[in-house]
């Protein structure tokens, strides 16, 4: 989710890799994350062995890939977060037609997460957080406060989180910290190694669940009543007019691909309709390239290898 | 009832360093606070710098906890990047295998901390210290050497530095040695990351130009992004 919108950032970058996309028959947008990567690769590899087309895969934020998908200049994009992206699924999908979303939903979460250091101490449910005393085990500057990372500068999440925190009560009791996700993560990790509590905002498939032993704090269930949220880019007053006090709507990401592949590359558009990821898989990519060090293209060659009847029938 | 949790939180694990390696003393925060436990009066006491002193003068090395060694480490981080917990006055090396070398550090007071992601922009043997202006203009001490202290074992950047850059940009920022290794576990420094000679210099021979550097921001709120 990586919900990010920090690919805003990257136009310039970007347009020198857009120039080339008519060199390829297909340009797939890859995410910055390695679910995305690994996911956008495989696409890559299977389809150029299965229909000997070439296949560009260039890396690009949500925003940047949905205006190229728009406009002809991509083709792919294999993760789009929801309910994180819903704006420009109703701009592009539903108002403008020229963006397809595929049928199949990988489910998603988000919302906070504790080691089981922290579970141990009695931190279960996010109402803990407003307890004082449980919120002081997670003091780390003496202030009598807990510090807890919400996501990075710049997600949509983030500013999410920062209502949530606000709408329940723990932003009182709470320091929210707003780092790179390698910061946030290697704090989980440096917590685990010196077995101190540790709470955070999460989201999975993720592998930190597999690296580590973690726990979803429980939370009142998500209440589109209660959910009334402003975006920071759309109101300067967005934090005070915003209440939330339930979990996220249920998430879920889908491969979203240009319409006009259906009549183009009609046997990609199938191809990608039929693409059916499992949070299990997502999570072993995610692990494997940010844990085991492997390369998303090498991964790919080797995922594909691995599942060749997945391959054919998605090709069928 | 707070104190207590997070005492025992502390306790649990300063006491499985303790009977591990069998030495009078294991290790605990409180808030900014490193602290000690003294096995004879069962009492945590502030591992403040006269204590600090105390303990190297009669162990002729700093507590166990912040020795050299290698731990379980389980990260996404790639091996050679160096994650800092100024909280815990850890520097972790991350190994393949999902370890680490963990080394013992000092870090910034309050109000000269920082957190974020920076690199090993480039390196030095015995380097020369230059004092930032502001501290010229604070330090008498500092002052005396507004034109750069050459290296050598008084020298307060001890026996090698790694200067930490943002991009091209040096950050002001350095892990470094030290020639008073009884700091190491403290708050002390202006802002840089101190760990004892023996220790920088085994992590100057391991680490990479352009090896990436994760400083935690827990103890953050006072920290300052980069």
């Amino acid at each position: 989710m990586k919900a990010l919108l920090q690919g805003v950032c990257v136009t310039a970058v970007l347009a020198g890799g857009i120039l080339h996309a008519h060199s390829a028959d297909l340009v797939v947008a890859m995410p910055s994350w390695p679910s995305g990567q690994a996911s956008a690769n495989i696409m890559k590899v299977a389809l150029e062995d299965a229909l000997k087309i070439r296949v560009d895969v260039q890396e690009m934020g949500t925003l940047i890939a949905f205006t190229g998908m728009d406009s002809g200049a991509v083709d792919v994009y294999p993760e789009v977060w929801r309910p994180n992206f819903d704006p420009l699924v109703q701009k592009y999908a539903t108002d403008r037609g020229t963006i397809h979303l595929a049928p199949h939903n990988v489910a998603a979460t988000q919302g906070l997460c504790v080691t089981k250091k922290a579970y141990d101490l009695g931190v279960r449910d996010v109402a803990d957080l407003t307890d004082p005393a449980k919120a002081k085990l997670f003091d780390t500057d003496g202030d009598g406060k807990g510090e807890m990372w919400i996501g990075a500068r710049g997600w949509l999440s983030t500013d999410v989180e920062q209502i949530r925190a606000k709408s329940y009560g723990y932003a009182n009791t709470m320091t929210l910290l707003e780092m790179p996700e390698e910061v946030g993560m290697s704090g989980v990790d440096a917590a685990v190694a010196t077995d101190r509590p540790i709470v955070f905002y999460c989201y999975s498939p993720h592998h930190v669940f597999q690296l580590h032993e973690i726990k979803r704090l429980t939370e009142p269930a998500f209440d589109p009543a209660k959910w009334n949220v402003v975006l920071q880019a759309d109101d300067p007053m967005w934090l005070s007019k915003s209440s939330a006090p339930v979990a996220w709507k249920p998430s879920s990401f889908s491969v979203a691909y240009a319409s006009s592949l259906a009549s183009r590359l009609p046997q990609v558009a199938k191809f990608l309709d039929k693409v059916d990821f499992a949070p299990d898989e997502i999570t072993a990519m995610s692990y494997a390239i940010e844990v085991d060090g492997k390369s998303p293209s090498d991964y790919a060659r080797e995922w594909v290898a691995a599942h060749p009847d997945r391959v054919k029938g998605w090709m069928q | 009832m707070a104190g207590t949790l997070r005492r025992n939180a502390r306790l649990g694990w300063a006491a499985a360093l303790f009977t591990a390696v069998g030495l009078g003393v294991a290790l605990a925060q409180v808030g900014p606070t490193t602290q000690i436990f003294d096995p004879k009066t069962h009492k945590w006491i502030n591992y403040d710098r006269k204590k600090a002193r105390q303990y190297y003068a009669a162990h002729g090395q700093v507590p166990d906890a912040f020795r050299r060694q290698i731990v379980p480490f389980r990260t996404a981080e790639k091996p050679g990047t160096i994650i800092i917990d100024g909280n815990q006055h850890f520097l972790y090396l991350v190994l393949p295998g999902l370890k680490a070398v963990r080394y013992g550090i000092g870090v910034g007071r309050e109000g000269f901390g920082w957190a974020g992601i920076v690199r090993v922009g480039r390196t030095a043997e015995w380097p020369t210290w230059t004092p930032p202006a502001e501290m010229v203009a604070r330090d008498p001490n500092a002052a005396k050497f507004a034109g750069g202290m050459p290296g050598g074992p008084d020298n307060p950047l001890g026996a090698r530095a790694l200067y930490l850059y943002q991009g091209d940009q040096d950050t002001i920022y350095r892990i470094h040695g030290t020639p008073e290794p009884w700091t190491i576990g403290l708050d002390v420094s202006s802002g840089c990351i101190r760990m004892n000679n023996d220790d920088i210099v085994d992590l100057h021979a391991q680490v990479q130009v352009g090896a990436k550097v994760v400083v935690l921001m827990q103890g953050a709120a006072l920290y300052k992004g980069v």
